[in-house]
C-alpha cells in the first residue's frame, strides 16, 4: 500500500542551528500522528517543512502525487524548488495554525471558500454548500457571516479547521492548535480534532497535550534536538517510554 | 455681493465653478500620480535590492524635503527650457511653453507620491505575517495572494492616511496658480484684482476649499468603514 505521505531526511537549519537533522516518516491512510517535544526541539519546523512555508535544506516530500525533492544546489545552498510545484502540493494539505491565522477582512463563509474558489476554481455554489456543511460539522453554522475578530478563540480555531477541510486534503496538519485558547476553550476544539480521527481523516499533530494526543492517534513521535527520539504507538510512548528524555518529558507533562 | 458672485456676463460666479473643476481635476491626477508613484516606491523600499531601497529613499527624502513651490518652478520654467534645448538641437528656436496643466499635475503628483510612498510602505508592514502565510500554506500564487489578501489590508491600512495625502493634493493646486493656470486660487486673484474686492474672492475661493475637501473627506470616511470590516473598533 502507499503511503498517503512520506517524507524522507529532511533537514534544516536556520544559520549555524540545525533544527532538523534528517527526519523521515509516512503515514498511510487514516493514520494520525501525534508530534511532541520540548519547545526547540524542531516540531513546529518539522511541520511547516512539510508544507513548504520553511525550505527544507535538504530531503524528499511526497504527498499524493506531489514529489518533491530538496538537495544541496550547485552553489552549496539548497536548490529552490518549482513554486508551481509546491503550490500544488499545498492544496493537498490543510494546515491549522497555532494563532488560527484567519483572513481578517473575510466573514467566516468567505474565508471557508477562498481556497476552494480561487485556488482550485471549483463552482462557488457547489464551496459555499460544502462550507456550510463544514461549518455545520465544526458547530458554527450561525457564525457564517461573522467576521474572525468577533469570535472566540474557540470559534475561531474552529472556523479555521473548517477552512482547512473545505481543501479536500490528504494531510491536515495541525500546529499545536490549542496552545493560543483560554482552558475553558480547549476542548471544543480537541472535540472535533477527535472526530476528524474517527471519520479517518489522514492527520499529523503538533501538541502539548498529551492526554488528548495518547487519545485520539495512531502513532506518536518524540522529537528531540531534530531527531526522532522515540516513536510507537501512543500506548507505549506516552505511558511507558523507552528512552529517558522521553520519560523525563513526559513525567514534566502530566 | 450677490451680483458680483453670480452667474453670467456680470457675475464671476460661473468662472470660479469653473475653476474649482480645475482644482479638481489638477488634484485628481495629482494624486492618483502619486498613488502610482507610491506604489512603485513602497514596492522598492521594502524589495531586497540595496540599489532601489536607495533610490527611493533619495526620493522621499529629496521631495517631503524641498518645498513643493520649488518643484512647480522647476518643472515648469526647468522643463521648458529643456525643452527648447532639445528643439534647438533639432533646428527649431523660439519660445516653447509646456503644458501649466500637466505640468502642476505632475508636480504635485511627484511630492504626493513621496508621501503615498510612506503610507504604504506602512500599510504593507503592518499586514500581520499569519495572513500571508495561511495564503502560502493554503497554495495561493503570489498574484492571486496579492489580489485577495495583501491589497485588501493593504488598503485598510492605508486609506485613513491617504485621505490626508488626498487633502495636502487638493490644497498644493493653489500653488499651481503661478504658472497661469486657472483654478481656484488664480481666479480668486483675478476676480479681486479687477473689482478691488479681494476679501469678496478670497472669502469665496475658501468656501471652494472647504467644500471640496469636506466633501472628499465624507467620501473617505465611507471607504475607510467599507475597508476596516472585519477589524474591531477601538
Amino acid at each position: 500500500m502507499t503511503p498517503a505521505f512520506e517524507i524522507k531526511d529532511i533537514h534544516k537549519r536556520f544559520g549555524a542551528l540545525e533544527v532538523l537533522k534528517g527526519i523521515s516518516l509516512a503515514g498511510a491512510e487514516g493514520d494520525v500522528i501525534s508530534i511532541i517535544g520540548a519547545s526547540g526541539s524542531g516540531k513546529s519546523t518539522l511541520l511547516r517543512c512539510i508544507n513548504m512555508l520553511e525550505t527544507p535544506d535538504q530531503g524528499e516530500i511526497r504527498v499524493g502525487s506531489e514529489h518533491i525533492v530538496l538537495g544541496p544546489g550547485r552553489n552549496g545552498r539548497a536548490a529552490a524548488p518549482d513554486r508551481r510545484q509546491v503550490d500544488r502540493m499545498r492544496t493537498h494539505l490543510g494546515m491549522v495554525f497555532q494563532s488560527f491565522n484567519l483572513w481578517t477582512h473575510m466573514t467566516v463563509l468567505e474565508n471557508v471558500i477562498e481556497a476552494p474558489v480561487h485556488v482550485q476554481k471549483r463552482p462557488r455554489a457547489e464551496c459555499v454548500e460544502e462550507a456550510m456543511a463544514l461549518l455545520d460539522k465544526v458547530g458554527i453554522a450561525d457564525k457564517r457571516d461573522h467576521y474572525p475578530v468577533h469570535l472566540s478563540g474557540g470559534q475561531q480555531q474552529r472556523a479555521a479547521i473548517a477552512r482547512a477541510l473545505a481543501m479536500r486534503p490528504q494531510l491536515l496538519l495541525f500546529d499545536e492548535p490549542t496552545s493560543a485558547l483560554d482552558p475553558e476553550l480547549v476542548g471544543e476544539v480537541l472535540r472535533v480534532i477527535r472526530q476528524l480521527a474517527l471519520e479517518g481523516r489522514t492527520m499529523l499533530i503538533v501538541t502539548h497535550e498529551l492526554r488528548f494526543a495518547r487519545e485520539v492517534s495512531t502513532r506518536t513521535i518524540f522529537l528531540h534536538e531534530g531527531r526522532i527520539e522515540e516513536e510507537g504507538p501512543p500506548g507505549e510512548v506516552l505511558v511507558a517510554p523507552r528512552s529517558e528524555r522521553c520519560g523525563q518529558f513526559i513525567a514534566s507533562h502530566y | 455681493m450677490i451680483q458680483l458672485l453670480g452667474w453670467g456676463d456680470q457675475g464671476w460666479g460661473d468662472e470660479l465653478v469653473r475653476a474649482a473643476g480645475m482644482t479638481l481635476a489638477v488634484a485628481l491626477c495629482a494624486f492618483l500620480l502619486g498613488l502610482v508613484v507610491g506604489s512603485g516606491g513602497a514596492a522598492a523600499k521594502l524589495s531586497r535590492f540595496r540599489a532601489l531601497q536607495a533610490a527611493a529613499d533619495a526620493y522621499t527624502t529629496v521631495l517631503r524635503g524641498i518645498p513643493e513651490l520649488l518643484v512647480i518652478y522647476l518643472l515648469f520654467f526647468g522643463g521648458s527650457g529643456a525643452l527648447m534645448y532639445v528643439a534647438r538641437i533639432f533646428g527649431h528656436t523660439g519660445y516653447i511653453e509646456i503644458n501649466a496643466f500637466a505640468t502642476g499635475a505632475v508636480a504635485i503628483g511627484i511630492v504626493n507620491g513621496a508621501y503615498s510612498t510612506e503610507v504604504i510602505r506602512g500599510a504593507v508592514l503592518a499586514v500581520h505575517p499569519g495572513q500571508i502565510e495561511a495564503a502560502k500554506a493554503y497554495g495561493m500564487s503570489r498574484s492571486v495572494m496579492f489580489r485577495r489578501i495583501v491589497a485588501p489590508q493593504v488598503l485598510r491600512y492605508a486609506l485613513p492616511s491617504l485621505g490626508n495625502v488626498w487633502q495636502l493634493a487638493l490644497k498644493e493646486t493653489a500653488l499651481i496658480s503661478v504658472t497661469g493656470l486657472v483654478e481656484i486660487m488664480r481666479q480668486a486673484t483675478v476676480g479681486a484684482g479687477s473689482t478691488k474686492q479681494p476679501f469678496t474672492f478670497y472669502a469665496a475661493a475658501c468656501v471652494l476649499y472647504l467644500i471640496l475637501t469636506t466633501v472628499s473627506g465624507l467620501g473617505f470616511a465611507r471607504a475607510e468603514r467599507w475597508a476596516a470590516r472585519g477589524v474591531r473598533r477601538a
